[in-house]
């Protein structure tokens, strides 16, 4: 099986059955997307729920406003329906005593993009102090989530892309 | 140049999370009539009934397309010259280009911030503020 490993502001999807998607979670969370009519699903990996009105950061696919429309329509373009997709919630755990609820906030936003989205949640492990292992077997909609005990370091984050610059190529004024 | 509270405002997008957030920004920065629609077919009708001076609308829609929009408006003889500003994924270059053609105002990659969006209006309106 080989495997795809994603981290904070990465999505990923597939629909082969020799592939599977992992992450490594403490207060993000992800969210696995599965269409079981193309069998195809997907995962993302969000840092925060949504960026602030004066936002310039440029690293957007960390929140989740973005990270799920980015896996939402990375689905689509794969010919998934959205009315189709059904979702497991993994994730938003308190991992540092002091820096507020973070964790809680973060699966609060992916239960309630669901809800608005139409989207079926099937599955959710989210809260508690501890980090999750999650694997998803992208082609059959399956997941698995595992407890990490040991204390971890957050994941790293991805490299930062550059959307001002991108958003800057083709000027039209 | 209008301030935001006299701009009327159309959101199309079949995302209900984006439109709400892109609704936010947007009241944030003192727009005051915003109405929003989830496809093109429906914002068409809509922006026809009740004229609007801003269209912001993703592409990549089921149904009517961002394009398919665009095209739809300015090819109305009342609503032709509405500004339209078009929100695409970071693959859609070519579609930037087909939009370009078809006379869109300016463009914004998605993800975005509420800051870019800001920006790309003003340069088309002017200062909001």
């Amino acid at each position: 099986m080989q495997r795809i490993i994603i981290v904070q502001g990465e999505h990923a999807v597939c629909g082969d059955p020799g592939k599977s998607i992992h992450t490594l979670l403490g207060s993000c969370v992800a969210v696995c997307l599965f269409d079981p009519v193309r069998k195809i699903g997907g995962m993302n990996h969000f840092l925060l729920g949504e960026p602030q009105p004066g936002t310039h950061h440029q690293d957007l696919s960390r929140y989740g406003i973005h990270a799920m429309e980015l896996l939402v329509n990375a689905l689509m373009n794969r010919g998934c329906q959205r009315h189709h997709l059904r979702a497991h919630l993994y994730g938003g755990a308190t991992m540092i005593e002091g820096l507020g609820d973070i964790g809680r906030r973060n699966a609060l936003f992916a239960r309630q993009f669901c809800k608005t989205e139409g989207i079926e949640v099937r599955h959710e492990d989210t809260g508690g102090r501890l980090a999750r292992r999650v694997e998803f077997l992208a082609f059959e909609g399956r997941s698995r989530c595992r407890l990490v005990h040991e204390r971890v370091a957050e994941p790293p984050l991805a490299p930062m892309p550059s959307p001002l610059a991108d958003a800057g190529e083709l000027e039209l004024f | 140049m209008p301030a935001a509270a006299a701009i009327k405002v159309m959101i199309v997008d079949d995302q209900a999370s984006m439109r709400a957030m892109i609704r936010r920004a947007l009241e944030d920065y003192g727009f005051r009539d915003v109405r929003d629609c989830a496809g093109g077919d429906e914002a068409l009708a809509a922006v026809r009934a009740n004229r609007v001076h801003l269209i912001i609308s993703d592409y990549n829609m089921p149904g009517m397309d961002g394009l398919g929009l665009l095209e739809a408006v300015r090819g109305d003889a009342v609503i032709g010259k509405t500004v339209f500003i078009m929100l695409t994924g970071s693959a859609d270059r070519d579609i930037v280009q087909k939009a370009a053609a078809l006379g869109v105002n300016n463009y914004l990659v998605k993800p975005f911030a509420p800051a870019a969006l800001k920006e790309k209006i003003e340069r088309v309106f002017g200062a909001l503020t």
